[in-house]
């Protein structure tokens, strides 16, 4: 266990790891974002919630005219 | 999803919106003109009038505190208050006390802190010259903010959180990281009002840009962030370009920017790693910004038109397209040999300000005249070509601000580093100073510019709150109208 | 764990939101505290003396790094108008530490020695009396306000906190006096405070004015100190460059 802590502690390594961790989970985000055509209707029916509430009309019907 | 039936001005509290609004230009009003002021100074020194008050050291954190916390930072509880609400279709939490409380303590402590400066009461760090006492008052408030901020969105009505509402989630908790660890200090005395920070040199310099980066990075960019992707949709009338951009834009941004800080320290004390780890974070920075920028006015994407008949929409498509060049800038300035020149000189003065006034207050602006008739219930602003003066002030304004600064900072960086024939320095540093007094009264001039802009639109906003108020009458003299 | 529980959930959102801005300043910030090379061993950097401490705070209470770096960076034209550019260990003593973003004015991490007291004094109250074209404003208050140091124990007190060497007992006197010699371990001792305060204002006459100990005095006393502690000439060329 010690030892993990060690190679950790050196910068040149736990800099490369970190870079790896982050890099995959940033590619993870991208393909969950991209990937799925279900998901991106899910994720894209999002954008509509600025409109849901109020006096402005929803835009999928009439797109805005004030 | 439901659909709300109450009316908004009933079921949301808009109270606390406009008062935010309100104080929003009131310090915008205010921080500008000492912004014109101390810019002046610079190109007519009589003008410190050997007060000490008003010397260029003491008025330029009144001017930058004024700005960045009493104007961006009022402009950004009244639109987290309103878009928050708006997208959870949820009253504000907290009941009528909390909210006010934020309020008071806010413009309270931007007010007493400014005072304090002009009587020589400063921390001495950029951007965050609080005294250590106001340091513990804002702290409680920004916990309380974020505390209204986040129950609110526990009472929404429908599972998704909106991305205007993540970037605003960042922004209270970087902002409430970074005034606690860069304050650490040591009082003088329980009642002395100055204190020593905790941290020195080095150390000191990395926390102080860790914040004033990030403070850049989340307050002045994430917020502002979360404004636009509210209110480019809303008065576009149509979704934003691409939600699955935004979610990218997100994460992508809140990671790389609390990397790049030290950029602001090339070629100082600090170990040279650092200054390569912020050089290469900042360049990678480029990508999420533009990202941000292009999801924001591709959402005008089939409705170019907009922008030759709404004045509103001018500003927010100019304010993407300023953010869009100072991201770009960034990066530039980070790299180590353009460091090199524009470091310590008006060039950076100038990013900033292409940054502060092309983003941050003209997406205010073009938000708030989105935002004000709403509010009070006025059918649209009081006069639709004001707006247009305004515009043409503050983009002419920006334009002359900034290409004296680009003038007066790569000059000078030459200058400094220029050689003559036998290797001695070409100029003497006030020769330099010489030089730059016409692009520093060029800068002035265009901060005028600037000023002025932002007087017509509080005399425009004024005007529509106050045809609201004699709405009554106008309705009743309607009606007579048609009967007759 | 699915994107989709951190959009509906504002818990998560906040905790992972926290997690990814923080990693960037822990891993530049904290290794700063514990690399040893990153403050270098460098003799003579001594802790403020009470009056030239005193003059420090003065040039924060002006916002003097409104306009004035003190970090000559390594360049040659810097070294040529400046001198030896700017080590760590220089300003490990500066609470806050003063490095400044911008240059209105020339850089003074290097000013002390460079003029007399009393040029300083004239430029202060007027800059454009010795420098014609100057846009610096002028500081004649600095001349006439008495300066406060009743106080003095409690800044060197909160000072000795953040860990400035000043000293309370007789075993940090003393190692003061093995560091800095006798003389200036005097006047780091928090006891004498407000004696050796005025004995250096009054010794040194640094504005021209006798009488009495005017913020002047302090503020002259903090700049002709800039910049003078390491004697380079000790050092072989390049030492230096082993802590870059």
């Amino acid at each position: 266990m010690s030892e993990i802590w060690a190679w950790l502690g050196d910068l040149g390594n736990s800099k490369v790891l970190a870079l790896l961790i982050f890099f995959t989970t940033f590619v993870g985000i991208v393909l969950y974002v991209y990937t799925g055509k279900q998901r991106k209707e899910r994720l894209e029916s999002y954008k509509n919630i600025p409109f849901i509430d109020d006096e402005d009309k929803n835009p999928a019907s009439k797109h805005g005219d004030q | 999803m439901t659909t709300s039936t109450a009316v908004a001005t009933e079921q949301y509290n808009y109270d606390i919106v406009k008062k935010f609004a309100i104080m929003a230009l009131v310090w915008g009003v205010l921080g500008m003109t000492a912004g014109v002021w101390i810019a002046s100074e610079l190109a007519w020194p009589f003008l410190n009038f050997d007060v000490a008050e008003i010397t260029f050291g003491r008025l330029r954190p009144v001017h930058t505190t004024l700005v960045i916390f009493g104007f961006g930072g009022s402009a950004l509880f009244a639109t987290s208050y309103y878009i928050v609400q708006r997208t959870c279709q949820a009253r504000l939490w907290g009941g009528k006390w909390l909210p006010e409380f934020t309020f008071w303590g806010w413009q309270v402590g931007v007010g007493g802190g400014v005072l304090l400066y002009m009587l020589g009461f400063t921390q001495g760090r950029e951007y965050a010259e609080f005294i250590w006492q106001l340091d513990l008052a804002i702290a409680v408030v920004w916990v309380t903010y974020t505390l209204i901020f986040v129950m609110t969105l526990l009472n929404r009505s429908q599972p998704h959180i909106y991305v205007a509402n993540w970037f605003f989630i960042a922004f209270l908790l970087v902002i409430a990281l970074l005034h606690i660890f860069n304050n650490l200090a040591v009082p003088v005395a329980w009642n002395s009002l100055e204190s020593y920070s905790l941290f020195s040199g080095v150390q000191d310099a990395m926390t102080q840009w860790w914040y004033g980066h990030n403070a850049v990075g989340f307050f002045l960019t994430a917020a502002f962030l979360g404004m636009m992707y509210y209110f480019v949709p809303k008065q576009a009338g149509r979704p934003v370009y691409s939600y699955r951009l935004s979610i990218v834009h997100f994460w992508a941004l809140s990671f790389l920017y609390m990397w790049a800080g030290t950029h602001h320290l090339h070629w100082t004390a600090i170990p040279d790693w650092t200054s390569t780890l912020a050089a290469t974070f900042s360049i990678l920075l480029l990508l999420p910004s533009w990202g941000g920028m292009i999801n924001g006015i591709m959402t005008l994407s089939g409705a170019w038109d907009k922008l030759r008949t709404d004045p509103i929409m001018l500003f927010m498509i100019t304010s993407l397209s300023f953010y869009g060049m100072s991201t770009f800038e960034g990066p530039l300035m980070s790299l180590k040999s353009v460091n090199a020149l524009s470091h310590y000189t008006d060039w950076t003065v100038g990013h900033v300000h292409s940054g502060a006034l092309g983003w941050v207050a003209m997406i205010t602006f073009g938000s708030f005249y989105h935002l004000i008739p709403r509010l009070w219930g006025a059918k649209g602003m009081y006069s639709t070509s004001m707006i247009y003066t305004h515009f043409w002030l503050a983009t002419i304004g920006i334009v002359l601000y900034i290409a004296a600064l680009w003038v007066a900072g790569i000059g000078q960086g030459l200058m400094l580093r220029a050689f003559d024939e036998y290797g001695n320095l070409a100029y003497t540093f006030i020769e330099t100073v010489t030089f730059m007094h016409l692009p520093y009264a060029v800068r002035a001039i265009g901060g005028m510019f600037f000023v002025a802009g932002i007087l017509v639109m509080v005399y425009n906003v004024y005007m529509t709150i106050a045809s609201t108020k004699r709405g009554v009458a106008v309705h009743v003299a309607g009606q007579a109208a048609v009967a007759r | 764990m699915k994107h989709e529980s951190i959009e509906i959930n504002a818990g998560l959102l906040i905790i992972l939101t926290l997690v990814v801005v923080s990693i960037g300043g822990l891993v530049e910030i904290v290794p700063l505290f514990h690399i040893k090379d990153t403050v270098e061993e460098v003799k003579g950097v001594r802790p403020y003396t009470p009056l030239e401490q005193r003059g420090r705070d003065l040039y924060i209470r002006e916002g003097c790094y409104a306009c004035h770096s003190q970090m000559i960076r390594p360049f040659r034209d810097e070294m040529l108008r400046y001198g030896h550019y700017s080590l760590a260990a220089e300003s490990k003593y500066d609470h806050p530490f003063q490095w400044a973003s911008k240059r209105t004015g020339p850089d003074i991490a290097r000013l002390g020695g460079k003029y007399s007291d009393e040029w300083h004094t004239q430029h202060l109250i007027r800059p454009q009396n010795v420098v014609p074209e100057s846009i610096m404003p002028p500081y004649p208050w600095l001349l006439k306000n008495e300066l406060a140091y009743g106080d003095i124990e409690n800044r060197m007190k909160a000072l000795k906190m953040t860990g400035v060497p000043y000293s309370l007992s007789e075993d940090e006197y003393q190692a003061n006096v093995a560091e800095h010699g006798k003389e200036m371990a005097d006047k780091l001792h928090i006891p004498n405070a407000r004696a050796t305060l005025e004995a250096e204002a009054n010794g040194r006459n640094l504005d021209g004015d006798k009488s009495r100990i005017t913020e002047m005095d302090a503020m002259v006393a903090y700049l002709q100190a800039l910049g003078t502690m390491v004697d380079f000439k000790q050092y072989e060329q390049g030492y230096f460059a082993n802590f870059r």
